[in-house]
């Protein structure tokens, strides 16, 4: 008899369970689930618009072979994009990681820096920025935003070639210094996300540490960095993705432009070929992570 | 430096005064280092800001003295301001943001509470299945399902059932109104909001479901013994101890929202947002004989950039100094 009651409790758990995520099951078919194979079906066909609504003929993959063996420019673009997101991903992830370092401990003055670095959250997600970069590039008087701030410091040429630095490192930190604000401004979420994680170590792992007289250093390598082993990886998730939809990628600006002038089905094409380059590349980065950052920590 | 150095080694001082003039010392120092650090990379965020304010004030004169002087040398911000409101048709934009967007954000704040409160206090067979999607959902982007989602929105033909009782039966549909159309289009935005499948809604509830994970059983359990319901349990003991994640997913999603230009753009004809406005001024002023090397247009577009943070802005610092709190507790563990 009790044993029975106890059952029909987790039965009527697991019903109410179903009833709250409900509303997302049947948003998930409607809005995510049925657009995918669209996506894809369109990919594979002939999509033509008309007053009546779509008509699709199955024509197979010519679309993808038109984009990866006769579009000329299509390949340039895929790689640019790739390489931009490669570079940014990991001084993203640093920086972000040593602000919300920073900004989590206790001094005076925390909650003003904390208020500024998130202004980028407001600003930096899509129209505003891409108005910036466009005017300051274009601006004639030499105000080109990261040419003022190159030419007041150094020259990055002088100091790459005094540390003696071999060339693609050279250029891996000339292209840094020259995107220096739109990293720091892609920076923001990953920040805030970041300090959500940095406050759920529990305390008691630190006192432990001080009590065993652990350095700050140590601290940071056994304590802090292993306890935010899966906080990295959802960040650098939601950064790839961040990166890899940002309208200033060549890829999606010219998707934009097909979407306008109505090219359904090579649009959908083009996209899917990025999609599955970078969800390869994502796949690549997270299982190098988890083999050598997450396994040797845990 | 040195000053320390001599009172370190004065006999006078006792091991432990001196040890603690050590400590302070290395305190103050630490600390006039971060500062500095974060005041440099500060300065870096917060330069195109000012860059922004500071050229959306300048007259036309001021461009050809150097721009890195911060204080322009004539302004003439009345005409660049009045312009930007024309170009991008401000008031107008702006409730179309707010009858559109925010109010999604609105309902997406409110839905994916309700489901993160399932994925986070309940177990079900189904669940490590529907996680999995909602992972997927994290990482497909809009983009991806922007096509077939505006066809769908169109012809406002789910599944295309519509289309299939028109072929069964032989007679059409007249009733089916695009929800492109102007009249309706507040729909496109409000209903993937209503299933939690808004802008980003994934991220959201994963937020969420974090939140949730955390709080205490003792408090739902009591509940339940006292014979309430689920749907009373979440809403008088779970939403009361939860303003914090509410307060950092409200940021959020409000900010997202606000700065969506593609979505609207997508499901729009006319009576576009701020953000597809702001997109567009370019095309305007050109349009008006405002080239793109004219040094007016700059400006402008400058001012039509503040214009368009400022209400953002006001939003941030009155929610600021609790999102600030509130970020310290939510507690993502991953």
């Amino acid at each position: 008899m009790k044993k029975k009651k106890y059952r029909s409790i987790e039965q009527l758990k697991s019903r109410y369970g179903y009833m709250f995520v409900a509303i997302w099951i049947i948003g998930f078919v409607i809005f995510f689930a049925y657009p995918i194979i669209l996506s894809i079906l369109y990919s594979l066909s002939d999509v033509s618009l008309s007053s009546e609504g779509v008509s699709t003929e199955f024509i197979g993959i010519t679309a993808y072979k038109y984009w990866l063996y006769e579009d000329p420019n299509y390949l340039n673009w895929l790689t640019t994009d790739v390489t931009s997101m490669l570079y940014s991903l990991p001084i993203i992830l640093l920086v972000s990681l040593v602000l919300a370092l920073l900004l989590n401990q206790k001094f005076p003055g925390r909650l003003f820096f904390r208020a500024l670095y998130f202004v980028p959250v407001i600003i930096a997600t899509g129209v505003v920025l891409k108005l910036m970069f466009q005017t300051t590039s274009e601006d004639l008087a030499g105000a080109g935003v990261s040419a003022a701030l190159t030419d007041s410091m150094f020259s990055i040429e002088d100091v790459t070639k005094w540390l003696d630095l071999p060339d693609q490192i050279a250029m891996y930190v000339k292209t840094i210094i020259n995107n220096i604000f739109d990293l720091l401004w892609n920076c923001g979420i990953q920040t805030v996300l970041f300090i959500a994680g940095l406050q759920s170590i529990p305390r008691t792992l630190y006192e432990a540490s001080k009590v065993e007289g652990a350095t700050k250093w140590e601290e940071f390598w056994f304590i802090t960095f292993p306890s935010l082993g899966n906080v990295i990886l959802l960040v650098g998730i939601f950064t790839m993705v961040d990166l890899f939809t940002n309208n200033r990628n060549q890829i999606i600006d010219k998707a934009y432009n097909l979407i306008y002038t109505g090219n359904f089905d090579s649009t959908s094409a083009m996209l899917w070929i990025y999609f599955v380059v970078v969800s390869i590349i994502m796949g690549l980065v997270l299982f190098l992570y988890n083999r050598f950052l997450l396994k040797r920590w845990s | 430096m040195d000053f320390i150095k001599k009172l370190l080694e004065n006999p006078a001082l006792n091991i432990r005064r001196r040890k603690r003039m050590l400590n302070t010392a290395w305190g103050i120092a630490s600390y006039v280092f971060k500062i500095l650090i974060l005041l440099a990379i500060g300065y870096i965020v917060i330069y195109p800001l000012f860059y922004m304010i500071v050229t959306s004030l300048r007259d036309k004169q001021s461009f050809y003295a150097s721009a890195r002087v911060w204080i322009p040398s004539s302004i003439d911000p009345v005409f660049n301001y009045t312009m930007a409101i024309e170009a991008t048709n401000f008031f107008n934009a702006l409730k179309s943001t707010l009858t559109r967007e925010i109010i999604a954000a609105v309902i997406e704040i409110v839905t994916c509470s309700i489901v993160a409160y399932g994925f986070a206090r309940f177990k079900f067979k189904l669940k490590p299945v529907l996680m999995a999607g909602l992972f997927l959902t994290i990482l497909i982007p809009e983009t991806m399902i922007i096509i077939p989602r505006m066809v769908t929105y169109s012809n406002v033909d789910f599944f295309g059932i519509l289309g299939g009782i028109e072929k069964l039966f032989g007679n059409s549909f007249d009733i089916t109104p695009s929800l492109v159309a102007n009249e309706v289009n507040f729909l496109a935005f409000w209903l993937p909001s209503l299933f939690a499948m808004g802008l980003r809604s994934g991220i959201l509830i994963y937020i969420y479901i974090q939140f949730f994970k955390g709080l205490p059983y003792e408090l739902e359990e009591a509940s339940w013994v006292d014979g309430a319901g689920p749907i009373r349990t979440f809403v008088s003991i779970a939403l009361p101890s939860s303003s914090v994640v509410f307060t950092t997913v409200t940021v959020f999603s409000v900010i997202w929202h606000w700065n969506d230009s593609l979505l609207a753009s997508m499901y729009m004809k006319d009576n576009y947002p701020l953000a597809v406005q702001l997109e567009r001024i370019q095309t305007y002023l050109t349009a008006r004989g405002y080239t793109y090397h004219n040094r007016d247009t700059m400006a402008i577009m400058m001012a039509g950039c503040v214009l368009f943070i400022i209400p953002m802005l006001i939003f941030y610092m009155i929610l600021q100094r609790r999102f600030i709190e509130s970020i310290d507790r939510v507690g993502i563990t991953g």
